[in-house]
């Protein structure tokens, strides 16, 4: 089951705070490390994701993700350090390579930004069962196929995960080495991948009649399953984070 | 009344020049359990779009003819309103699964949640639909960790607990093991005997011979037979249509045994061993 989501399922205050009111978390963080560009600001923020993250119990699993945007944020520093147009202060040079104190800062900012976004969808989409998320959106009047898409692309790797298992047992039934070192594995590997591909473009179509059949496009107005949870300070952390926009909106326009 | 009731029926796919159904007409009463029977491209999933709206709704193309099913002209209505009264279900398992939830159980909602039945309701018919198809042990497990058969299984019962008078399965066993067809063989006869009617189209001829009321024959969109299955069974132009006779007409062909009553093959391994007793 687990392997099944990305939500992980624990005790924590986070995991007790109203989805939408995440959500707002994750627009409201967002925007203001672009209000006001300052590097202190935005570290601030970023750190604050980060205890956010630490506080749900959910850090070590925002790590891969982290370590996968490294290669982004390297790259950021680099062209940014170099090529920034408004770069004069030299800070250091080694050899042939200056940095300039202009392109680091903006390289930093950026790469704030960069981990910032990365931590507070994290904290969103780590503490917060999806499909209680989008009912919820859902219920605020976003549309139910918008819903349906974000929910069954949540479902990728799982859905792929099935299919490739259905394949392996079917080219295993006929004689393929699928188990094994990792040569026979990398050579398994190519035949599986076709057929996968191939098969969810035609489960899509497929998919689409089951859907059809079983009311997806009806006019009648939903009902839901799963009923709405009751959550305590909702309307408190949303007007703090509403609050803490305003503000920042206010300091840009007054300095 | 006749439940489903077929007239003159045509239908071409959109950019195609050959008729996909060519002046289809029949008649199934409640509760029937009919079988399709074709070679490959005969039609028998045209067919079963036909009756549940998806053609013309959803594959478009030049259609003629008239189709009742529960008493609507399936022309005047959407799919989403048909699907009340008719359940489909297909080949595979997993493009079933509507991929957008975690629980068996929550699977079987998603029809009821968009059909906007009321809460206490739906969980009433989840229920009854998991026990009909036997798979309430499994409600809790995700959609993609079953077997094939088990997922046939939940398909079924998202489609059933939608409460339709009419199930159509097209090809249901064809990509599940001996063990997972037999188990949708078993809950099929279940439904039956609630009354469902059920138009299933299917390879396996043993099984179909053992379960259905009537059988229709299919080649090139056209209705060729629609009879009993003893009757469409006995038909010695079969292999023309690219079918096989049921094990056990085949062996009462050989064997020269034949219904005492009705004077034709028999299709069942029953019927053999009632005629064969007669005669001891
Ligand atoms: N989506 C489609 N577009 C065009 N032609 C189709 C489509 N689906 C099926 N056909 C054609 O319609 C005929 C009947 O097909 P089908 O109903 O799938 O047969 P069966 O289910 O008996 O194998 C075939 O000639 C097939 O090529
Ligand atoms: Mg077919």
């Amino acid at each position: 089951m687990s392997t099944m989501t990305l939500y992980v399922d624990k005790k924590s205050f986070i995991h007790h705070v109203a989805p939408l009111t995440k959500l707002l978390y994750v627009m409201v963080s967002i925007a203001i490390t672009y209000i006001i560009p300052k590097l202190e600001f935005v570290l601030f923020v970023t750190l604050t994701s980060l205890l956010i993250l630490a506080i749900g119990k959910v850090f070590r699993k925002i790590l891969p993700i982290l370590a996968l945007s490294i290669l982004l944020i390297i790259s950021i520093i680099i062209v940014q350090g170099f090529f920034h147009p408004e770069n004069q202060t030299v800070l250091y040079s080694i050899g042939f390579i200056t940095f300039y104190k202009e392109g680091l800062t903006f390289a930093a900012l950026l790469t704030l930004r960069v981990l910032n976004m990365i931590m507070s969808f994290g904290i969103l989409i780590l503490t917060t069962k999806h499909d209680e998320l989008v009912e919820d959106l859902i219920k605020k009047g976003m549309s139910p196929k918008i819903g349906y898409v974000l929910l069954s692309v949540l479902q990728l790797i799982p859905q792929m995960r099935a299919t490739m298992g259905k394949i392996t047992d079917a080219q295993r039934s006929r004689g393929m080495e699928t188990e094994g070192n990792l040569l026979v594995r990398v050579k398994a590997f190519f035949p599986l991948i076709v057929p996968v591909v191939l098969n969810s473009l035609h489960n899509t179509r497929e998919r689409a009649i089951a859907l059809e059949v079983r009311g997806f496009n009806t006019k009648m107005k939903k009902t839901f399953l799963n009923l709405s949870k009751e959550y305590q300070y909702t309307k408190t952390i949303q007007s703090i984070l509403w609050a803490i926009l305003i503000v920042t909106i206010a300091w840009r326009i007054l300095s | 009344m006749s439940i489903i009731q077929v007239e003159g029926l045509k239908y071409k796919y959109p950019d195609t020049d050959q008729l996909a159904l060519d002046d289809i007409s029949f008649e199934v009463k409640q509760g029937e359990f009919i079988g399709l029977i074709g070679r490959n491209t005969a039609g028998k999933s045209t067919l079963c779009f036909a009756l549940s709206g998806l053609v013309p709704h959803f594959f478009n193309g030049g259609y003629g003819g008239k189709v009742f099913v529960n008493g609507l002209e399936v022309r005047q209505h959407e799919v989403g309103d048909i699907a009340a009264h008719v359940g489909l279900v297909f080949e595979n398992p997993f493009s079933q699964m509507t991929a957008s939830k975690y629980t068996v159980f929550e699977e079987i909602a998603f029809g009821l949640e968009n059909m906007g039945v009321e809460r206490n309701e739906m969980i009433t018919r989840m229920d009854e639909s998991l026990d009909l198809l036997d798979i309430t042990s499994i409600k809790d497990k995700h959609p993609f960790d079953l077997s094939g058969g088990q997922m046939q299984r939940v398909a079924i019962a998202s489609v059933i607990a939608m409460k339709p008078k009419i199930l159509i399965l097209d090809e249901p066993t064809s990509q599940l093991d001996p063990q997972g067809s037999e188990e949708v063989f078993k809950v099929v006869e279940n439904l039956t005997k609630e009354g469902i009617t059920i138009i299933m189209a299917e390879h396996k001829i043993d099984k179909l011979a053992e379960y259905a009321d009537k059988v229709a024959l299919i080649d090139h969109g056209k209705l060729i037979d629609f009879d009993t299955p003893a009757k469409v069974f006995s038909r010695d132009d079969l292999p023309d249509y690219g079918i096989t006779a049921p094990t056990a007409t085949r062996i009462g062909k050989a064997l020269g045994i034949k219904d005492s009553k009705t004077d034709l093959f028999p299709v069942t391994i029953k019927a053999i061993s009632r005629e064969i007793g007669d005669k001891l």
